[in-house]
C-alpha cells in the first residue's frame, strides 16, 4: 500500500519504539544498539520497505505522540495532525488517504472546503494466532506475559485498547 | 545521557498492559501541529527529524516495534 500512495504524493515512515512485549529473543531495550538491531530483525523479518526512524532511548518521540504500542498518525504537508488512531489498520488507512486526495481534488474543482472535526470507531482485523506467532517470536516470556493479563482482563470484564462493541 | 532509571521505566522488561488508551483521546489533537522529534534513520545510521519529511509530502506515521 505504501508503494502504492507514495505513487499518489504520500511519505510513509515507520517509527520503532520500545518492545511491546519484551521476551528472551527480543528483551527490553537497554542501549541504542541493541535497539538498532531489532529494528534491523523487524526490517527484514516483516520486509518493511518504508524508511525507519528509531526513537530515543527514553521514548521521546513516542511519548509525544501518545505512547501506545501501534498507532498511525496522518500529518499533512507541513505539519498538521489530520489523522490519529490508536491501532494500525490498512483499510483504515487507505480510506483516510482517499479522502484527503478526494479534499483536494475537489478544492482543484473549485469547490471552497473547510477543515471540521470528525471521530469515528475503526474495525481492524484481529487474527489471535498471527499474535501468538508474534509474542512467541520475542520469547515464552512474552507469552505468558500476555497470557496473565489476559486473565487478568477477563476477570475484569474489560481489555484495554478495545473499544466494547 | 539519558537517566538510567528512566531508560528502565520508558523499555519495561514485562508488559502489564498499562498503555494509556483513554487518556491518548485527548492528547495531541487532530487539527494541531504535529510535533517534532529527532530520530536515527536505521538506512543510514544518521539522525533525521521528523518534519524533514512532512515538510513536501503529507506523511503516514506508523509507531511500532517488533513484537
Amino acid at each position: 500500500m505504501a508503494r502504492e500512495y507514495a505513487e499518489k504524493g504520500f511519505t510513509f515512515v515507520f517509527v520503532y519504539t520500545r518492545e511491546a512485549h519484551p521476551g528472551e529473543n527480543y528483551g527490553a531495550h537497554r542501549s541504542m544498539e541493541q535497539k538498532l538491531a531489532h529494528a534491523r530483525a523487524f526490517k527484514e523479518q516483516d520486509k518493511i520497505e518504508r524508511p525507519i526512524l528509531i526513537d530515543d532511548l527514553v521514548g521521546t518521540g513516542h511519548k509525544l505522540y501518545g505512547e501506545l504500542p501501534n498507532m498511525t498518525y496522518l500529518v499533512g504537508r507541513g505539519g498538521r495532525v489530520l489523522f490519529r488512531s490508536d491501532w494500525t489498520d490498512p483499510p483504515t488507512i487507505e480510506l483516510v488517504l482517499n479522502y484527503l486526495l478526494n479534499v483536494r481534488a475537489r478544492r482543484r474543482e473549485g469547490e471552497r472546503l473547510t477543515p471540521f472535526y470528525a471521530e469515528f470507531v475503526g474495525y481492524r482485523k484481529n487474527d489471535p494466532a498471527e499474535f501468538q506467532e508474534r509474542l512467541k517470536r520475542a520469547g515464552q516470556q512474552a507469552v505468558d506475559d500476555f497470557a496473565r493479563m489476559m486473565q487478568r482482563w477477563n476477570q475484569q470484564g474489560k481489555i484495554p485498547g478495545r473499544l466494547g462493541e | 545521557m539519558p537517566d538510567p532509571t528512566e531508560i528502565e521505566i520508558y523499555n519495561y522488561t514485562t508488559f502489564e498492559g498499562k498503555e494509556d488508551f483513554v487518556g491518548f483521546r485527548t492528547t495531541l489533537q487532530v487539527g494541531s501541529a504535529a510535533p517534532d522529534f529527532s530520530a536515527i534513520l536505521l538506512e543510514t545510521g544518521q539522525p533525521v527529524r521528523l518534519s524533514d519529511y512532512w515538510r513536501e509530502r503529507d506523511l503516514v506515521i506508523e509507531f511500532g516495534s517488533l513484537t
